[in-house]
């Protein structure tokens, strides 16, 4: 035998296999190339010329890990597909008189072409692209300045060190399929399993019950910040749900349809019900593969483009005004002082303070119970129960509204920001307060944390009072500093002029020697592009990822069943059923199997609808409208595209059938 | 008038290839009564499927006609084909051609379902054809969990099942051992004698043996045929030998 036989037969048989392999290979080629670029932007230099490059830098990273997890993943499924389709020729190498490591040699020979093309293609086909990503990004971001061309040496031999590790598994895990069995199994190869698939009850009701719960958990949760934590372990409930939904539950709901003779004797659903039956066992776990990457697809775009769109909103959310002062434990002679520089800084910048907030209050952070708080001592933030207290004195109120209360020791006013409290007595513990009126409005920002927990604001008397209720929560001689300050205000004036009186008020608070700070929109915005930018980017290249991921397990399934259901269709055709009525048959088949997963997405993706808006609460999205169209437009354009892609490979499956 | 009657029948097959055509039919002509059992016999490559196909309207002959009770089915159109042979003929595989995606059962009614048959009304009949099969205690078993004879019995029902004008049937034995051969003959043997007609190919001479008359086809011409008439199944085996010798060395046509 020449020393060129092993390495002949090995393209021959890719070349043989070419309807499966070509696909496989592009995907690889595809994943390497993604992986590459991910990398690629996580170490270029360029990106160290942004101001916020770190953060950047740690999202671009995230990403890289998860496609090299997927990578893998995904790779090692479809190459195992790939093998057991591949089992008979094998078989029949073997029964030919060639050894099992005569086999192995052949496919060592395989990996090394398919790794090898997939490798350089897709490192080559990456570095002509990265300029492209660069400035993609950089487009997302708002970052104008351009650099020259690199390829940083670490991101290439990540990609290779990575990739060349997948392939060598994979081939390991070939050879020891072919290894384990024997000839006539081989030989028998993809026709291992054809039996009907049992019920299997239990994983059944395991099923419902993991997705009943994920879907209870999305929507019960009501506070961010638990929704955070809860959401991981409900996308775990859901995910293990799905599976086991897909690979008992749909087999017993067909089981329990095939057991009603009127309805299962139809010509329509005799068929078709038989056929998916049986195909269930097989495909289960790639319906449940494309449901998942699917519901994946439409979260992490929906999420990222609302985060990238409501950016304005964002910011206004973050920033109620242009330009916030805020300083703790202020006396008042400090709050003047104050007042007087804002005053006298905005005139030398040349511009008007425009819908001014300006108030001074003390903030507790409390456990509620009912209309009862005692002190939040864990300093934990994750607690449903959580609610920020901000107390005003009456004076204060009155400057701030402009009107003229007065209340007695015992009396306050309140003004409920986010929760509900029970009753007119509201008790901090054991000091009493009676609720002379709930207001309707309050020129007080609805801070941040409002969003994220139970808020309210309180106005009582003077600060003798809230220093009692201090001294009765914390259970010490009431010496809780002085009352914070709070100014905001909008300007007229462009971006610049802005930062810029951003960075002389901070200048200006630190010759005071004041704990506080100086924010504002348009100082910020550069890095909430970046970041935002950047989750956008990450959104839109995951995305791209897990299509295309999709759109290769659809493409193996199409051509698996295509050439399973040839001979059954022969065989019907033989009893009397014309060819309208067999394409009929198949279309109604195919097109359930093929939309329960998108079905079963847009499912998923209502219930997670409340917890998702919950975690965008914390990214400062709580532009709920926006998020409903995002999602409603990215359901659509993937619906479309995935009946597109449906729709060509249904044609490969035709062309192998008839 | 004959049940079945073929005239003139032509059959070339034109390859795509640019290879030769081959005449796999050349003007073959005969009729076949109800109730009668009909063997066709020939070597390999002289045209035998062909023939079982064109009859059994899977494909279109190049020329001759066939009319089943009188009515051509080479000028049927593409729908009415599939609803004629479903409610006129059945037809036995040697490969069997069962769905792996139906218990036997189901394989079974499958032309009666696709017909719009109640369920009621198959299951009426399914029972006394089950039961002549022997094949009711594995009708809820699937293709892969039972043997040759039992597949090619289920194959049998099916074809019996839409009460059929005539059953076509090529190489039924093909796929099976002696003793599963045995049976099946013997069933055959039984179904006509209760009326049905049945057309069968085969190459086995003890098939043959058990038809009321066989054709011999060579190289794509009816060569000449044989009736058993009184012969006991012994008598006809030792005349189909005769004959298939004389063929092979090749005798000259008698009759
Ligand atoms: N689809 C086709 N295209 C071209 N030629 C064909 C085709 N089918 C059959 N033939 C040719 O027609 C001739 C008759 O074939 P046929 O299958 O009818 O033979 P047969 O008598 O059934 O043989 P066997 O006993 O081996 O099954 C053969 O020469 C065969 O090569
Ligand atoms: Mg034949």
């Amino acid at each position: 035998m020449s020393k060129l036989f092993y390495p002949k037969l090995a393209v021959n048989n890719i070349k043989k296999n070419s309807k499966t392999y070509i696909p496989y290979i592009l995907t690889c080629i595809g994943a390497v190339m993604m992986f590459y670029n991910m990398c690629f932007l996580a170490e270029v230099n360029d990106i160290g010329y942004l101001s916020d490059s770190t953060s950047l830098r740690q999202i671009l990273f995230f990403g890289a890990v998860v496609i090299g997890i997927f990578s893998f993943i995904f790779l090692f499924y479809t190459n195992s597909f790939l093998v057991k389709k591949r089992k008979k020729e094998f078989g029949l190498f073997n029964i030919l008189g060639m050894e099992k490591k005569h086999i192995a040699k052949i496919m060592f020979f395989e990996t090394l072409f398919t790794s090898l093309v997939s490798i350089v293609i897709g490192i080559l086909t990456g570095i002509l692209l990265s300029k492209l990503m660069v400035l993609l990004l950089f487009r997302l971001i708002s970052f104008k300045i351009v650099f020259g061309f690199e390829i940083p040496i670490k991101a290439v031999l990540y990609a290779i060190f990575l990739f060349a590790g997948i392939f060598t598994i994979n081939l390991v895990n070939n050879i020891r399929q072919v290894h384990l069995s024997k000839p006539i199994e081989l030989l028998k190869g993809s026709n291992v399993g054809e039996k009907e698939p049992k019920t299997k009850w239990l994983m059944a009701t395991i099923g419902a019950l993991c997705l009943g719960y994920g879907y209870y958990i999305a929507l019960t949760t009501e506070s961010p910040l638990a929704a955070l934590s809860l959401f991981f372990i409900a996308v775990i409930l859901v995910i293990t749900g799905t599976y086991c939904l897909f690979a008992a539950g749909s087999i017993a709901v067909l089981k329990i349809l095939r057991r009603n003779k009127k309805y299962y004797y139809k010509a329509k659903h005799f068929i078709s019900i038989s056929g998916m039956i049986y195909r269930m066992k097989q495909n289960a776990a790639g319906l449940a593969n494309i449901c998942i990457l699917s519901t994946a697809v439409i979260v992490m775009l929906s999420t990222t483009v609302s985060l990238y769109v409501g950016m304005e909103d964002v910011l206004r959310t973050r920033y109620p005004r242009n330009i916030i002062v805020s300083v703790y434990n202020v006396s008042d002679e400090d709050a003047e002082k104050l007042d007087a520089i804002i005053k006298e800084q905005t005139e030398k910048a040349n511009t008007v303070q425009k819908n001014v907030a300006r108030y001074r209050s003390i903030y507790f952070n409390t456990i509620q119970n009912g209309a009862s708080f005692t002190l939040n001592r864990s300093g934990s933030y994750s607690s449903q129960d959580i609610a920020a207290v901000i107390f005003m004195t009456a004076d204060d109120y009155n400057e701030m509204e402009n009107k003229s209360i007065s209340l007695s020791k015992d009396e306050a006013l309140l003004y409920t920001l986010k929760g509900n409290i029970p009753g007119d007595t509201l008790d901090f513990d054991g000091f009493k307060l009676t609720v002379k009126e709930r207001l309707d409005s309050i020129n007080i920002e609805a801070k941040v944390s409002s969003v994220l927990f139970n808020s309210y604001c309180i106005i009582v008397d003077d600060m003798d009072t809230i220093r009692q209720i201090y001294a009765s929560i914390s259970g010490t001689d009431g010496n809780m500093g002085e009352r914070s300050y709070y100014y905001g205000f909008d300007v007229t004036g462009d971006r610049h002029v802005q930062i810029n009186l951003v960075r002389v008020l901070n200048e200006e608070l630190n010759k005071l020697n004041l704990d506080g700070y100086t924010e504002g929109s348009e100082i910020s915005r550069e890095s909430f592009y970046t970041l935002y930018g950047g989750l956008f980017f990450l959104g839109l290249f995951l995305g791209l990822l897990f299509i295309m991921a999709t759109v290769l397990i659809i493409y193996y399934k199409q051509i698996a069943e295509g050439f399973d259901d040839k001979q059954r269709y022969e065989i019907m055709q033989k009893v009397g059923m014309s060819l309208r009525e067999v394409k009929k048959a198949i279309h109604s088949q195919i097109l359930t199997v093929f939309f329960l997963p998108l079905v079963a997405a847009v499912i998923h993706i209502a219930f997670a609808f409340k917890v998702i808006t919950k975690m965008l609460a914390i990214f400062n999205l709580t532009n709920i409208p926006l998020f409903a169209v995002c999602t409603a437009i990215t359901i659509i354009v993937f619906a479309v595209f995935y009946t597109a892609v449906y729709m060509l490979t249904a044609r490969t499956y035709y062309k192998i059938v008839s | 008038m004959a049940l079945l009657e073929v005239n003139n029948l032509k059959k070339i097959y034109t390859t795509r290839f640019g290879g030769n055509p081959v005449q796999a039919l050349s003007n073959v002509t005969f009729s076949i009564e109800q109730g009668e059992y009909v063997a066709i016999m020939g070597e390999s490559g002289s045209g035998k499927t062909t023939l079982l196909n064109i009859i059994a309207a899977f494909d279109k002959p190049t020329g001759g006609d066939v009319l089943l009770n009188g009515r051509s089915i080479v000028t049927m159109s593409e729908r009415e084909i599939s609803a004629f042979r479903r409610d006129n003929l059945g037809f036995v595989f040697q490969d069997f051609n069962l769905l792996d995606t139906f218990s036997i059962e189901d394989n079974i009614f499958l032309p009666l379902v696709l017909a719009g048959k109640s369920y009621d009304e198959m299951n009426n009949r399914l029972k006394p054809i089950a039961r002549k099969l022997e094949i009711d205690d594995i009708l809820k078993k699937y293709p892969y969990e039972v043997s040759g004879g039992q597949k090619q019995r289920t194959a049998i029902a099916r074809a019996l099942i839409t009460k059929p004008q005539i059953i076509l049937a090529d190489e039924p034995t093909g796929a099976l051992d002696s003793r599963a051969s045995a049976e099946l003959l013997k069933l055959f043997d039984e179904i006509n004698n209760e009326g049905q007609t049945i057309l069968m190919v085969t190459h086995s001479i003890r098939a043959a043996s058990h038809a009321k008359r066989v054709f011999f086809i060579k190289d794509g011409e009816l060569f000449h045929q044989i009736y058993k008439a009184s012969m006991t199944s012994e008598e006809m085996y030792q005349k189909i030998s005769d004959t298939l010798t004389m063929i092979a060395t090749g005798g000259v046509r008698n009759e």
